[in-house]
């Protein structure tokens, strides 16, 4: 049988009308709204306009919804929680090749080792007929990326021919619609050789074009990180992001509670979200990662011409213009930046804003719904820091890594990450501490022990102890960067592994006394066998008790015998604020200590932990999935790590 | 379950609409009286106490007896809720400071004899800020009742309330609406912080700014747009007028 068939206009209506009347599924299609196009439910097949340049927005609200209900809860019986499962199976009618392929690559994002489960329930509920271009829109540069047309990624595609349609079938769900619903012929000679020549004639139709080709997109982008043109150009940026709410490559999203005005039942919903807005990137403490207007518009083309293809190896951007037409300044426009970009130096590095790590990611059913734990102990640290043990509720290990992390849920607060704080453990506990910041860690202040919250993790790579063995280590560590240090600090001085590593120094500066965190326990840490362990504090005020040194963290390396150190042999690795870095990777070059040799963990925006939302991103890297656990040697080329 | 918080609703000038939409939360009204109890509320009944841990407050304050009231209630309040445009920016009584107090009161009292009355004794508009500090926002003309129970609901759980700091576009797009100057229309959505689900453009209308604007007028990147448009200064001065007179710019964390 021949994947190609033909069908009449008339015949094609009846074919569109049966798929209405069946209610099994939802078929929606491309229809007018005043002077643009929407995809909606079709009604009627009349309703449905092939001839559509592009929609205002893509299809991608059916697969990731402007706002999308991922669970109930029910704060009465506590954590009973009820994914979304309210699916309709549907049929898309009208997608044009660009679509298609933008869908395409969603699908490598969201279905990748960390499948998103309810995207991939729609997108397996989901028929697409597709359909060849017969007008262009103004902004478009499809023919410049090469997705004007496309021969996979549908069920059906449909091209207009005189009078009739030619029909390609894509796969055996699309044949199998045909077969039931619809008249159709064998496409003759004639119909093939018209398909091509009616593809042939809509190129002509392309008004914007790209001058450079799209393989060449990531090699001009890293030419031209520092340009003038990111600055030049985002001047300009309201900062609407409206050009990542109409892109059909744009699929970050963010999370939130809605709550009924009882307190009683609430869900969790996603929402899109977008990089051009400030609080993006914004953390816990209030730091934004991407402060400055021009940071955030060019991350959006980096994402698209670098990091993305980096990772993928597609280009995320499909030239559907729509990003041009929405853009008040005009200024969101790919194909106007990349020939705005200067391409006299080539580089061959395209992917040195990447970092290719292989991470075994433990299989789950879901990436969204947490499992239910409960509290067993709480123990205050200092006024604002409490140390929570917490108990899977399952029994069942979560089998964690220092310098892994957690997202911890409290259903109608919200959800937050935490370093793991305990050393790996082969019960079904773990112990998180808790600086009371934010709407959830408060939250988690004011809770008692027996209380119920959800844990999603281990996320993460966490430190690789097994590199660590038969070597020395320094560890460097600022404020609450002894919360996940300690749970490596606890890990290699436990009497079962300290024989596998060699000698142990332990650097510690903390703001104040009083937020010297773990006293006793590095006090235990001090008199084990080979080990030092230096204290410091910013700063002592009048009446506090204080016996170790005072000044910033980097006084403490001088006392440090370096003679005595085999810097080669030794690996370091540093947790403490943003600020601290730079100054303490300083002192351990001074030291002799490589690069390779150096370690640290940085904190980001971690927002779904599974590297989808986007925010936690540095450069083309995600911290959830690739962190928070960096080598120095990979990183430090990476600007956005350490500004 | 703790001690209900105790809330209290009071109104300056104003058309009482806000309030009027949390009376319109119909049978939620009673899922309403079980997270809170309500002490004060004039609209709606005729009980009043002074002991209250949350004031919500709508309107503008226009004179010194007004402030005085306005002082006397956030000294009672642990938390200070402005409830609507007239609260949080001034809104639609602000148009009014463009002009003399004597010009504006001949205008609507004509020869009536109002001077010495304390009732007449105006200043210029204020939202509540300009007098005392707030605690959170409820913003728009009228709110949005979404919103509203949002904000209710993060104060009965002790949590922050989260107010988006980005402008109505987003909305607008998620809701696929057909930008304004697409029609040749000029909206101040771009410039106005979201959070009402774009209401007004979804209905055909260009934003009016009254959740306050998040960037100034003045900003270049809006007079690049003005000149795409065919727009000039002015018409986006006017526009502001309505909600926004005198006030160039909120502070996003309003």
């Amino acid at each position: 049988m021949s994947p190609i068939k033909t069908i009449s206009k008339n015949d094609l209506s009846n074919f569109i009308n049966k798929l209405i009347a069946d209610k099994t599924f939802d078929v929606v299609g491309v229809k007018s709204k005043g002077i643009r196009f929407v995809y909606d439910n079709l009604e009627n097949a009349n309703e449905l306009r092939l001839d559509h340049d592009v929609t205002i927005i893509p299809p991608k609200k059916y697969f990731l919804p402007q706002y999308e209900k991922l669970m109930d809860f029910n704060l009465e019986k506590q954590y009973e929680v009820k994914p979304n499962d309210e699916m309709k199976s549907r049929i898309i009618i009208g997608m044009h090749p660009y679509d298609v392929i933008a869908l395409e690559q969603m699908d490598k994002v969201y279905l990748d080792s960390q499948k998103d489960d309810f995207y991939k329930k729609r997108r397996e509920k989901t028929l697409i007929i597709a359909s060849d271009i017969q007008n262009v829109s103004d902004r478009s540069f499809a023919s410049s990326m090469k997705t004007n047309i496309t021969d996979k990624g549908f069920d059906l595609l449909l091209t207009k021919l005189e009078n009739k349609y030619a029909v390609t079938i894509g796969s055996e769900k699309g044949k199998q619609l045909l077969e039931k619903y619809a008249k159709v012929e064998n496409a003759k000679d004639l119909d093939i050789k018209n398909i091509e020549k009616f593809r042939k004639k809509t190129l002509n139709k392309y008004k914007k074009k790209v001058n450079e080709s799209k393989e060449e997109w990531p090699s001009i982008l890293v030419d031209n990180y520092n340009s003038g043109v990111w600055e030049e150009r985002s001047d300009k940026c309201i900062e609407c992001s409206s050009c990542t709410m109409v892109c059909p490559t744009c699929y970050c999203y963010d999370v939130k509670e809605e709550l009924a005005l009882n307190l009683k039942t609430g869900s969790r919903i996603r929402t899109w979200d977008g990089c051009l807005l400030r609080d993006f990137t914004k953390v816990g403490s209030g730091e934004v990662f991407r402060e400055e207007t021009k940071e955030r518009y060019r991350h959006r083309f980096f994402r698209k011409g670098n990091y993305l293809p980096a990772r993928y190896g597609f280009i995320a951007c499909v030239g559907c213009g729509r990003c041009g037409i929405a853009c008040l300044p005009d200024i969101a426009d790919p194909s106007d930046v990349i020939n705005s970009l200067s391409h006299h130096i080539r580089s061959d590095d395209t992917t040195k804003f990447f970092i290719k790590q292989e991470t075994k990611v433990a299989e789950t059913n879901t990436i969204h719904i947490p499992r239910k734990a409960t509290i067993k102990k709480i123990e205050k640290l200092t006024e604002a820091e409490k140390l929570f043990e917490i108990e899977m509720d399952d029994k069942k290990p979560l089998g964690h890594k220092p310098g892994q992390f957690v997202e911890v849920s409290i259903f109608g607060i919200g959800e937050a990450p935490f370093g793991f704080a305990s050393p790996p453990s082969e019960k079904p506990t773990f112990e998180i501490a808790v600086r009371k910041i934010g709407n959830v860690t408060s939250k988690l202040h004011e809770m008692s022990v027996g209380d119920k919250i959800g844990v999603r993790g281990p996320l993460g790579n966490g430190f690789d102890v097994k590199a660590m063995e038969g070597k020395n280590l320094l560890l460097t560590l600022g404020g609450i960067g002894m919360y996940p240090m300690r749970s490596l600090i606890n890990y290699v001085l436990d009497k079962k592994n300290r024989k596998k590593f060699k000698q142990i120094i332990i650097l510690y500066g903390a703001k104040r006394p009083k937020e010297v965190l773990f006293l006793n326990e590095i006090q235990e840490w001090k008199k084990c066998d080979d080990t030092t362990c230096k204290l410091t504090v910013d700063r002592c005020e009048h009446g506090e008790c204080w016996d170790g040194d005072i000044g910033l963290i980097t006084t403490l390396f001088p006392k440090i015998r370096a003679d005595k150190l085999d810097s080669k042999n030794t690996l370091s690795i540093i947790i403490g604020p943003p600020v601290m870095y730079k100054f303490v990777i300083k002192c351990l070059q001074t030291l002799g200590i490589p690069d390779e040799n150096i370690f640290v963990s940085l904190e980001r925006r971690m927002k779904c932990g599974v590297g989808k939302c986007g925010h936690c991103q540095i450069n083309g890297v995600y911290v959830c999935k690739e962190g928070p656990v960096f080598n120095y040697s990979q990183i430090k080329n990476l600007p956005e790590a350490f500004e | 379950m703790k001690q209900k918080p105790r809330v209290a609703v009071f109104d300056f000038a104003d058309c009482e609409g806000c309030e009027l939409e949390i009376a319109d939360l119909e049978e939620e009204i009673l899922d309403l009286l079980e997270i809170v109890d309500i002490v004060s509320f004039r609209e709606v009944m005729k009980e009043h106490s002074d002991d209250y841990d949350i004031a919500i407050i709508e309107g503008s304050v226009m004179r010194p007896m007004d402030e005085k009231r306005l002082r006397d209630i956030r000294s009672k309040a642990k938390i200070l809720v402005a409830l609507g445009a007239c609260a949080t920016i001034g809104g639609v009584n602000k148009i009014r400071n463009q002009w003399m107090h004597d010009e504006v009161i001949r205008a609507v009292y004509g020869d009536a004899q109002v001077h010495g009355n304390p009732l007449f004794d105006v200043f210029k508009t204020k939202a509540l800020n300009e007098i005392v500090p707030v605690d959170y926002y409820i913003h728009g003309c009228p709110i949005d009742r979404d919103e509203f129970k949002h904000v209710i609901t993060a104060l009965a759980l002790g949590k922050k309330p989260e107010i988006p700091r980005y402008p109505v576009c987003v909305e607008c797009k998620k809701n696929e609406n057909i930008c304004q100057f697409e029609l040749g229309a000029y909206c101040l959505g771009p410039i106005t912080r979201a959070g009402c689900k774009a209401i007004c453009p979804t209905h055909n209308s260009p934003c009016e700014g009254c959740r306050g604007l998040i960037k100034k007028a003045e900003t270049e990147c809006v007079w690049e747009v003005l000149e795409r448009y065919n727009l000039s200064y002015e018409d986006i001065r006017r526009r502001c007028t309505m909600y926004n007179y005198g006030k160039e710019e909120c502070n996003v964390d309003e």
